[in-house]
């Protein structure tokens, strides 16, 4: 029973941080319907922009967080601006910009493993690194944090999409760009938008990661392939679904370990995705999925 | 009704909402065989989604659709194409990037060459199947009068000839039930006399249609019969002139 | 022919196969796949198994490799190309990760990371291939097979029905096309193929090991394809002779080895930038209605 907890705090706290990637990852996805496998470099630049502001700069740990959340949202702004944004000018298939996305995810993540050397780069996390016991269950003061970061973003998330005046803009070209224009939404702006705020809200899971376990270029793209998953489970375009599919999708991995030999953990998502995209292709709480708009 | 057949395609009860709104609703007509009915209605009134319900884009909430009698509701569109019922798009869909004939062959009967197996199995067989494909998208292409531009990519083509060739890739399927949307939308009176005069002759060939239209003029020239819908429902059904001359009628089609 | 000439066609023959494979679903049939290093991977183990517990000949192995890989793609293709070709991509990686997990930690059949010795050289109606440039010959012709089949299946009524999928699918399906079955047979064929090539390289390095088939291997084989140009058959195999050509390039400039491999991904990655911005349809892109009827 014990184990069971501390599989399931586990899950919980990997579930936070696989959310801040689907959040930020599904909400780009839902708005621009860009396969944005770059959003993995994005999570991975955050984690050196955070390693680099405070061994490099020497900033305290807080000043560098936030300098490079900034960072990170800048950063998906820029791709946006400068590679999805002029091949969708040029009339490319999706196909095309998921390639160009792919390349640049390739080519960020080793230019970093040049700059920076593959192996892991710790930072200094102080007094977060401290153990917690929370009745048979160990956790560190970071893995709460964790926890906590994913609970107000998704909130803010919300509040943000539903109250402000940008948060409908966005909401408004998820669910019809057509529409959106005829009412007068610039969409190049949305988007830009859109990839500022989604790449703001995963910079902080790559930053926990690294903090928890250290700085390493290539774990982006198992990142953002997960919350992939997560978003697909949730159902495309559901904000909650998003946040829903990452936990069960954490939950599951971790309290698989239980039953399953660990090697095959990774295993454990890709079987949960089939049987979704079989039982349920929308997901939790997506669209009904139509195989034509006519 | 004014013919005394059984129908060929009977639409009966349907409905189908998209979140709160209701795009068609009750709704029942038939289509009589080797007959033009015009289906007509003010914009909105639903017409393109009962194309979408009958040939398997668009699943329905209640009601039955039956080509003879086989229930068409609920099988993929290719399935319902097999069947028998092929359509058009308003907004065309050619194959752009491939030529005029091919747009044709692909309506083709090609079974052998479009099966892996057999195409490498029974290659001889495929040629042969292919060159008769040939034979009969040419014969096709020479009925539309698009015969000269059998090698050009659909999209170098006028648009009067881009809507000949959409419905010249649906009669090469040998369907017997054509669904035409909007085959005279974008025409100009000229363009006009060579669609129009095609139509006729479709039917003239033993098909039968089902067209979306929304002039008037055309609706009273073409159709044998026509069914108005509005707002989800068949308000009537009956000879164009019972309603065309409708005043009720006319002014739900015109708003006035 | 020096042995390092030779090794280096040998190995261009091979990509050649997978690139062409490849190339029937991003280019012919536009579904990107994630997971070719992991078919490749499953030909190579299947075939090297297939020899070294059943004692399988070469063409034995090769069958046995083509038809693992062709199920093993259908099981993912099957579900996910139901819904949309992103679920696919998902799925591919997917199967990419779990394949990679079978031959890393299935110990008992694979050997796990140690990977497999031994496997022997073809033997080709009594003859044993064992000379550089005869595996030349043998990598060539399967390429040039490969290469035919390609064709045959691009020019006939099937690969008019592929193509009429990729410019409007939605007119494909109302006029009689059963959409999801055409992907599906070509994920199945793009796989047999891709494992075929696994199946030839097991016999000719004769060792093999998991990590030969990781994703950077199939993000290195889809950058094969999109830069050769996928719109014409011989666009993979120019693909697969410029990029092989590029590390051999990198050596001459005494790059330290670790920063060799990502600075390989480096100019894979901006190529792939730098291509779909300016030139996307590859080096030998264009006319694909006239490579269709043969123009």
């Amino acid at each position: 029973m014990d184990l069971f907890l501390q599989l399931a705090a586990t899950g919980l706290v990997v579930g936070s941080l696989y959310a801040l990637c689907a959040l930020g990852w599904g909400l780009i996805y839902g708005t621009t319907l860009h396969f944005h496998v770059a959003h993995g470099a994005v999570f991975t630049l955050a984690a050196y922009f955070a390693y680099a502001g405070q061994k490099l700069l020497g900033l305290p740990l807080a000043v560098a967080v936030i300098g490079a959340i900034l960072a990170a949202a800048a950063c998906g702004m820029l791709i946006d601006l400068f590679i999805y944004q002029p091949l969708e000018r040029r009339g490319a298939l999706r196909t095309t910009l998921f390639i160009a996305s792919l390349g640049l995810l390739t080519l960020i993540e080793n230019l970093l493993a040049i700059l920076f050397t593959p192996d892991p780069l710790r930072m200094d996390v102080g007094w977060l690194a401290d153990a917690v016991q929370i009745g048979p269950v160990f956790l560190t003061r970071l893995h709460l944090v964790s926890v906590a970061s994913a609970t107000l973003g998704f909130l803010a998330l919300m509040a943000f999409l539903r109250y402000s005046l940008s948060g409908r803009a966005i909401r408004a070209v998820a669910s019809s760009p057509e529409m959106a224009r005829t009412v007068g939404i610039d969409l190049r702006r949305v988007h830009l938008l859109t990839y500022a705020v989604g790449s703001a809200i995963s910079a902080p899971a790559g930053i926990l990661v690294a903090m928890d376990v250290g700085v390493e270029p290539y774990r982006g793209t198992t990142f953002v392939l997960l919350a992939s998953v997560a978003v697909i489970m949730g159902g495309i375009g559901s904000i909650p679904g998003a946040l829903l599919g990452a936990l069960v999708l954490a939950l599951l991995e971790n309290l698989g370990v239980w039953k399953i030999p660990s090697e095959w953990q990774s295993s454990i998502s890709f079987g949960v995705f089939l049987f979704f995209i079989v039982v349920r292709p929308r997901g939790f709480f997506g669209r009904k999925v139509q195989s034509a708009e006519i | 009704m004014t013919a005394a057949r059984p129908p060929i395609l009977s639409v009966r009860g349907v409905a189908r909402a998209f979140g709160g709104i209701r795009a068609v609703d009750d709704c029942s007509f038939d289509v009589q065989p080797r007959l033009i009915t015009g289906l007509i209605g003010p914009n909105g009134a639903g017409k393109t989604t009962v194309f979408n319900l009958i040939t398997g884009f668009l699943g329905a909430d209640r009601g039955t659709i039956r080509l003879r009698d086989r229930e068409l509701l609920g099988l993929p569109p290719h399935e319902v194409q097999r069947l028998g019922v092929v359509r058009t798009f308003q907004h065309l869909r050619l194959w752009s990037k491939m030529t005029v004939l091919e747009n044709v062959l692909l309506g083709c009967s090609t079974p052998v060459g479009e099966n892996v197996l057999s195409l490498f199995l029974r290659a001889p067989a495929a040629r042969a199947e292919e060159r008769r494909a040939r034979e009969h998208a040419m014969e096709v292409l020479e009925f539309f009068g698009l015969v000269d531009r059998a090698r050009e990519l659909a999209e170098d083509l006028a648009y009067p000839e881009q809507k000949l060739l959409s419905m010249a890739r649906i009669f090469a399927t040998d369907a017997p039930v054509l669904l035409l949307d909007e085959p005279t939308s974008g025409l100009d009176a000229e363009s006009l006399g060579r669609i129009v005069p095609m139509v006729r002759r479709l039917v003239e060939h033993g098909k039968t249609v089902l067209l979306i239209e929304h002039n008037m003029e055309l609706i009273s020239e073409l159709s044998d019969e026509v069914v108005f819908l509005h707002q989800g429902r068949v308000l009537a059904a009956g000879p164009p002139a019972e309603i065309t001359r409708d005043p009720a009628l006319t002014e739900i089609y015109f708003g006035v | 022919m020096s042995a390092y000439l030779a090794h280096f066609l040998v190995m261009v023959g091979i990509y050649a196969i997978l690139a062409l494979s490849l190339n029937l679903l991003i280019g012919y049939s536009g579904i990107f796949s994630l997971a070719h290093a992991a078919i490749y991977g499953i030909g190579a183990y299947a075939s090297a198994l297939a020899a070294l517990k059943l004692g399988l000949g070469f063409w034995g192995g090769m069958m046995v490799a083509a038809s693992v890989g062709a199920f093993a793609s259908a099981l993912v293709a099957i579900p996910s190309l139901r819904v949309a070709g992103d679920y696919y991509v998902v799925a591919s990686f997917g199967l990419q990760v779990v394949v990679l997990a079978v031959f890393m930690n299935w110990t008992d059949l694979t050997n796990g990371h140690a990977g497999l010795p031994g496997i022997p050289r073809p033997n080709l109606f009594g003859r044993v291939i064992d000379q550089p440039f005869e595996y030349v010959f043998l990598a060539a012709a399967f390429a040039v097979l490969t290469w035919a089949i390609c064709r045959r299946l691009i020019q006939s009524a099937f690969g008019r029905v592929l193509q009429a999928i990729r410019d409007d699918e939605i007119a494909a399906q109302a006029m009689g096309k059963n959409v999801v079955l055409v992907k599906i047979v070509v994920a199945c064929i793009s796989s047999a193929l891709g494992a075929m090539a696994g199946s030839l390289y097991a016999h000719y390095i004769t060792y093999i090991n998991p990590s030969s088939f990781s994703l950077h291997e199939s993000i290195f084989i889809a950058t094969l394809v999109i830069l050769g140009g996928s719109e014409r058959l011989a666009g993979p195999v120019v693909g697969a002779f410029v990029l092989l050509a590029i590390p051999e390039l990198l050596k001459f400039l005494a790059i330290p080895d670790t920063v060799a491999a990502p600075m390989r991904q480096i100019i894979y990655g901006a190529l792939l930038i730098v291509f779909m911005l300016v030139r996307p349809e590859g080096i030998l892109g264009r006319a694909r209605a006239a490579e269709r009827s043969g123009r």
